[in-house]
């Protein structure tokens, strides 16, 4: 069985999608269940900055128990390492997990990540016991330091946060499949169709994660299972193993009468 | 003629009495505000704190396609009741509602985002036919519209659509109807026919009304969905539309009021806290007003409020008719946009 491993945790789905920026409740709850993934995202600070819940996560906990799904709270709006350590803290008060996704941001237009203060703040929450899910840029040097630090997974990003390019470094990304081969590869955050995630999961990739591909889409659940049929596909299909290109289209079978090219 | 009691006295609760009262019903009204007048703490309806913009086809951005058709068909029925008002109170219309379009716009460096809007936007004319679609503007024809506006912004008119000034339209459908008004009067508990206060008195009705907001939650499966906005004095800055950024990352309107009064709002945040205005929100709203209209600058800094939208899990309006009993709730951002269309379905379905 091909199962995804996240710090001893097995899942069989490969889709990990974000709550945020969906029309409503109930259209996150159908695309949860029509993704059919099992580790769902939320971003925590706004929320608990004030007074807390307001239903919202309670819905969404909900439809996840339903699913046997699991809750990943993120950092998502923290620009330190100081912020992200303290919502990381508050989050596993409250919904009794150690998992967080670590998100620290260091430009605000681009939401690009800030390697600097992820990998204090990684540092920190592993000592605390915390299973970090960091979200990372591409680059290799970075990414092995926070593998250093303690990380199982790094979650390097496809494009900016919400822009949908799809995988703008293929690249860097492939580098990093090949010289991390034992760690767990999720592209997190850039992926805007379908066949962006079908490209990283063909790069080896072990999964994707998703939001605004899903929540802007103009009917969302049906996005959502789409992602969870491809994320499967593409998986098989990198397991199957990929016909390597060749230059020329070669016709698989002879064609009758037409042995050679003349000219 | 029926005899009605509506507990909560919000745009819906209001309007709902207004027009029962008007086809000679007996109607009363129950809300724990003090009185007709806003506080402006956000503290009453979310009504007063919201900007009171009438644009079904800029709601589409987010809004499903339902909420575009009850706002395109509650348009014109706002422009009859502000009408109906300024006759009645001897005042004029566009004290109560002002149709002169509004603007979409964008910095050239969000075109993205822009295109996302638009592409949302482009639903629009097979879904009314009375909204038509987003026109580009040159950068001298939108000079000539909003000469205010940073130099090089995109834009693009949404025509036909307006806004009401809540400040002057809740008051005036209080004092323009036939209603009994009990303010002060918290109802704690509704049935068909029947509406306890909090104090414990019992009140029968023909039909009762829940159009409560967030204190129908022992009811409905309500969240409060908290949103910020802040008041500016700007006077000498012209400004003579609603307008609304299209940014990656905010989502930012600016609407006039009277006084060179200029609302800037809202942030949308799943959070039932009432608490004021954050850091974050109030910087961020601000920064987006001025980068469109850098003659904000010195305009001066009135008033933040917090307030919440009753929303429903799927985020639209909720009509329930049983025999003597209404529910009317779940406006969640866009009561000022739907609420004649939806008050006048349920008086029909009501069959009053």
């Amino acid at each position: 069985m091909d199962t995804l491993h996240l710090y001893g945790t097995h899942l069989h789905s490969r889709l990990l999608l974000g709550s945020a920026g969906y029309p409503s409740p109930s259209v996150l709850a159908e695309a949860i269940v029509a993704s059919a993934t099992q580790v769902v995202t939320v971003g925590l600070k706004r929320t608990l900055a004030g007074d807390g819940d307001n239903g919202f996560l309670q819905g969404v906990l909900q439809t996840l128990r339903a699913q046997g799904a699991r809750l990943l709270p993120n950092t998502a709006g923290c620009r330190s390492a100081r912020e992200a350590v303290q919502l990381a803290r508050m989050a596993r008060e409250l919904y009794d997990t150690r998992w967080i996704k670590l998100e620290v941001v260091g430009d605000e237009y681009t939401l690009q990540p800030d390697p600097w203060q992820l990998l204090e703040a990684a540092t920190i929450l592993i000592a605390e016991g915390f299973q970090v899910f960091p979200y990372c840029t591409d680059d290799l040097v970075s990414c092995q330091r926070l593998l250093d630090a303690g990380c199982e997974v790094l979650m390097p990003w496809g494009a900016p946060i919400g822009s949908g390019q799809g995988l703008l470094n293929p690249w860097a990304l492939r580098t990093l499949r090949e010289r991390l081969p034992d760690t767990v590869l999720i592209v997190d955050a850039g992926i805007g169709a379908p066949s962006h995630a079908a490209a990283a999961m063909e790069l080896g990739f072990d999964a994707v994660l998703l939001n605004s591909a899903v929540a802007h889409a103009s009917d969302p659940a049906l996005m959502a299972q789409a992602f969870g049929q491809v994320v499967a596909g593409a998986r098989a299909g990198y397991r199957a193993g990929i016909m390597a290109p060749q230059a020329m289209a070669v016709a698989s079978t002879p064609v009758t009468g037409r042995p050679f090219l003349i000219g | 003629m029926a005899k009605l009691g509506i507990a909560g006295a919000g745009v819906a609760g209001r309007l709902l009495a207004y027009q029962l009262a008007a086809r000679g019903h007996r109607v009363t009204v129950f809300d724990p505000a003090a009185g007709p007048e806003p506080v402006g703490d956000g503290s009453g309806a979310a009504g007063f704190t919201a900007a009171g913009m009438l644009s079904p086809l800029a709601e589409l951005e987010h809004a499903p396609p339902e909420v575009a058709q009850l706002g395109a068909r509650s348009l014109p029925l706002w422009q009859q009741v502000a009408a109906a008002l300024a006759a009645r109170l001897e005042t004029r219309a566009d004290s109560y509602l002002r149709c002169a379009g509004s603007l979409l716009l964008a910095h050239p460096s969000d075109t993205g985002s822009a295109q996302r809007v638009l592409a949302r936007l482009k639903l629009a004319p097979a879904l009314a036919p009375r909204l038509a679609s987003p026109q580009a503007l040159s950068a001298a024809e939108l000079g000539v519209l909003e000469p205010e506006l940073a130099p090089g912004m995109h834009a693009w008119l949404l025509a036909g659509e307006g806004q009401v000034f809540p400040y002057a339209l809740l008051p005036a459908l209080a004092a323009a109807s036939e209603a009994v008004w009990c303010w002060g009067a918290r109802v704690s508990r509704l049935s068909p026919g029947r509406l306890t206060l909090a104090d414990g008195a019992e009140h029968a009705f023909d039909w009762v009304v829940d159009s409560r907001g967030l204190s129908s939650a022992d009811a409905l499966p309500l969240r409060g969905v908290r949103g910020e906005v802040l008041w500016l004095h700007a006077p000498g800055v012209a400004l003579h539309r609603p307008l609304r950024l299209m940014h990656p990352r905010h989502r930012v309107y600016m609407v006039p009021r009277p006084g060179d009064v200029v609302v800037v709002g809202a942030s949308e945040i799943e959070s039932a806290d009432r608490s004021p205005v954050s850091l974050r929100s109030a910087v961020e709203l601000m920064a987006a007003a001025h980068s469109a209209m850098p003659a904000l600058a010195e305009a001066r800094i009135l008033h933040l409020e917090t307030n919440l939208r009753p929303a429903l899990p799927d985020n639209l309006p909720l009509t329930h008719i049983e025999p003597g009993l209404i529910r009317l709730n779940g406006l969640f951002r866009h009561g000022w946009l739907m609420a004649p269309a939806l008050v006048d379905d349920a008086i029909a379905a009501a069959g009053l």
